[in-house]
């Protein structure tokens, strides 16, 4: 049996109805900030339980955009995390700013308790991820973000529809940034990001920030990107968006499955605690195990696409070389960078695959 | 009775795709069955051909115009402290592109054919001096020879923003071919256009091609391999896909956009109130826009559309007269060339799905409109 970790076949199952809508579009020629756009804005606002969403080019940029309309620059320090995809950090460096890691706690998301020792005189902001679909303890980096005067952008790239106790992903920062990758829970048929905000403002700024600083056709109030998420690919996000909760529920689904069926190998497996509260959407399901790249090569083997998010911790890459970290400076991360290992959790995921996976994982360990 | 007013849009968007509905419904289909819309097979295939129809031996996609543009300061190194010479009659985007990249953009006038004046480059060079960025606006190229002996003598490099001008020649070679890197968009409204935003950049330089594909994909060498730090600038393979089917019509569409130049050039002659543009010998424009300088701008503009002609003004306030220059240190009368060329230009429909009708149409309103103030106001036809 092959179990993929990638949908999109699957989505395109039900292909004529997008290509339907594609078809309108192109007989429109309504490309550029059109307004199945507007739509996209209003309904992916509105599933966030936020009043804005801002359509940009990928999720990158909306990280960028945030960052920078809110004065982060060069001679400022931005706290995240180094168990993120790149773009989180590359993000900070393309507004002139210097990263500054604090290791993660064992959700695979950034640790509170270790972020005061890491603020500096120079510290502007804080860039939680809610990595793999889990929330960071917003309570607690609020608060520190509060006595300290530092900013929040959250990092919910991978986090849509997630929450701590009922309040969503986005509702705690000044911006957050989501990501339509096509492996993300919503995705669109390119590369897609969106901003959503609290505040009217920003919001305002932030659409004449992606559009060349264009208040009309032909005055610029502000130099700017130019980083909007095409219309084409907000016509796929409105077929899609009324299927978040669906796909949520059926990640959460998939990821209560597994836990269930890996709660007896404690002693190879080890799963998250799942916190209380937390609505973790399962953008990844990611687990620490025992002989991880053997596990890895046998799953493989079986035909199951497990990943590994990430083998390399982001200050260890070559690009952080001038960052001046080390190996040994976040031994949470580097742990874990070892021994994680991500499953299909996929929303459309079948029960005998799902079934399969748990059967493979299981007799790795219990057979050899 | 009420005499119906024939309509002829600036632009028209949808009419091309009246051709093109079912080549480019079926490209984006067989990018369904490939399933790679992140830097697909369609990506390497249209540059490949995009770096062929200018002539450069390399082409990177990336999510547009403007991206390109930043994108190629940065892979030669422009940012902070740094200074780069560009023009203030063009697209904001010209200019954004450096403060972007963490430059500080300089001006220089144009000349009479509203591209960089090379001559006035000289004294716009500082220490700080990186590159300069000529602009073939309108898609006329800038009288590159000149710049680019200046850049040689100074040690800078030429970064072309090609944005509106694919397929222009200047002495027999294509734009984008000449600088170190060119710059074009796929924008919805140029030429050669993505159903959203694109772009592309050419060099003949294999070491700045390979800096520039890890430039536009978060410097990743393999998924797990990060060796410069970057943004995520791709051109969606769904775009490279359309883009593919528009490329085999682009080089017709460039001639008809010639022809209908051509027929206002002729049409248009002899009106002393009006500036028509013209190829010169050593160039071959490719009318993007085509935009006559003309006395009374604006009366034209407005008469024009009471006669049901759309028309537009690229651009009537400078960049360096805009608010979001302001820190710049410019104001009125530093560019006297481009500011006063703000006030007369106007971009006349030039699109190549335009009637012969359309354009004669066009035309007779223009000459009417001239023939009828020069009666009023008593002076003499010259």
């Amino acid at each position: 049996m092959r179990v993929n970790f990638s949908y999109l076949d699957r989505q395109f199952a039900e292909v004529d109805a997008y290509l339907r809508d594609i078809k309108e579009l192109v007989r429109t020629g309504d490309f550029t900030l059109g307004a199945p756009l507007r739509e996209f804005e209003r309904r992916f606002a509105e599933v966030c339980g936020l009043p804005h969403a801002i359509g940009v080019a990928s999720g990158t940029d909306a990280l960028i955009l945030s960052l920078k309309i809110l004065g982060v620059g060069p001679g400022d320090e931005v706290l995240t995390t180094p168990n993120t995809f790149i773009a989180t950090v590359g993000a900070i460096l393309m507004t002139g700013a210097r990263p500054v890691f604090v290791d993660n706690e064992e959700g695979f998301v950034i640790d509170p308790g270790k972020i005061e020792a890491a603020i500096t005189p120079r510290t502007k902001a804080i860039v939680p991820v809610h990595y793999t679909g889990n929330v960071a303890d917003m309570p607690a980096i609020m608060e520190i973000a509060r006595r300290h005067n530092l900013l929040v952008v959250e990092d919910a790239c991978q986090a849509i529809g997630a929450s701590i106790a009922g309040q969503p992903v986005g509702s705690w920062g000044e911006t957050a940034c989501f990501s339509l990758h096509p492996l993300k829970n919503m995705n669109v048929w390119g590369d897609g990001g969106l901003i959503v905000t609290r505040s009217a403002e920003l919001a305002e700024k932030l659409r004449l920030y992606r559009n060349h600083g264009l208040i009309n056709r032909d005055e610029a109030v502000m130099f700017g990107h130019n980083s909007r998420l095409d219309t084409l690919q907000a016509v796929i996000g409105n077929r899609l968006i009324g299927q978040v909760e669906w796909i949520t529920l059926r990640r959460i689904a998939n990821a209560r499955r597994y836990d269930a069926a890996f709660e007896d190998l404690a002693e190879f497996i080890s799963i998250p605690k799942r916190r209380p509260g937390v609505r973790h959407v399962f953008h990844l399901y990611m687990i620490r195990v025992k002989r991880r790249d053997e596990l890895l090569a046998y799953l493989r083997k079986s035909g199951i696409e497990a990943k590994v998010h990430y083998p390399i911790p982001v200050h260890l890459q070559k690009a952080a070389a001038p960052l001046g970290y080390k190996e040994g400076d976040f031994p949470v991360c580097e742990e874990d960078s070892r021994t994680l290992i991500t499953l299909p959790a996929h929303q459309h995921l079948h029960e005998d695959e799902l079934n399969y996976t748990i059967e493979q994982v299981r007799s790795f360990y219990l057979k050899n | 009775m009420r005499v119906r007013v024939k309509q002829i849009p600036y632009v028209d968007l949808a009419a091309q795709y009246v051709s093109l509905k079912v080549e480019v419904l079926e490209a984006v289909a067989r990018v369904l069955e490939g399933g790679q819309f992140i830097l697909g097979e369609e990506v390497a295939r249209f540059e490949r051909c995009f770096a062929e129809l200018c002539g450069v031996r390399f082409a990177v996609a990336v999510n547009s115009g403007t991206d390109a543009l930043i994108l190629a300061l940065r892979a030669l190194g422009i940012g902070q402290g740094d200074e780069v010479i560009t023009v203030p009659n063009s697209f904001v985007a010209s200019t954004s592109c450096i403060v972007m990249a963490g430059a500080r953009p300089v001006f220089v006038d144009v000349g009479e054919d509203s591209n960089m004046d090379p001559k006035q480059l000289e004294r716009a060079i500082t220490s700080k001096t990186k590159a300069i960025l000529p602009v073939h606006l309108t898609g006329r190229p800038a009288d590159l020879h000149p710049i680019l002996d200046v850049a040689k003598a100074y040690g800078l490099h030429v970064v072309e923003d090609c944005a509106q001008a694919v397929l222009a020649e200047y002495r027999g070679r294509r734009v984008g071919s000449f600088g170190t890197i060119g710059c074009f968009s796929l924008h919805p409204l140029k030429t050669l256009s993505a159903c959203g935003d694109g772009g592309v950049l050419t060099t003949n330089e294999e070491a700045l091609y390979e800096r520039l594909k890890l430039l536009r994909n978060l410097g990743l060498r393999t998924r797990d391999d990060c060796v410069v730090w970057s943004s995520n600038s791709r051109l969606d393979t769904l775009q490279a896909a359309v883009l593919l089917v528009k490329m085999k019509y682009l080089e017709a569409w460039t001639r008809r956009r010639r022809t209908n130049a051509a027929f206002y050039q002729r049409g248009l002659a002899g009106i002393p109130s009006l500036q028509v543009p013209r190829d010169r010998p050593f160039e071959k424009a490719v009318y993007h826009t085509f935009v006559v300088q003309a006395e009374r701008r604006d009366e034209l503009k407005n008469y024009l559309a009471e006669n049901g002609i759309g028309t537009a003004i690229h651009y009537p306030v400078p960049v360096h007269l805009q608010k979001a220059a302001e820190g710049l240190g410019y104001g009125p009368g530093s560019f006297p060339v481009a500011e006063q060329q703000a006030k007369r230009i106007l971009s006349l429909p030039i699109y190549p799905e335009l009637s012969r009708d359309d354009l004669s149409y066009i035309v007779e309103v223009i000459r009417k409109f001239y023939r009828a103030s020069s009666h009023e106001s008593g002076k003499p036809c010259v």
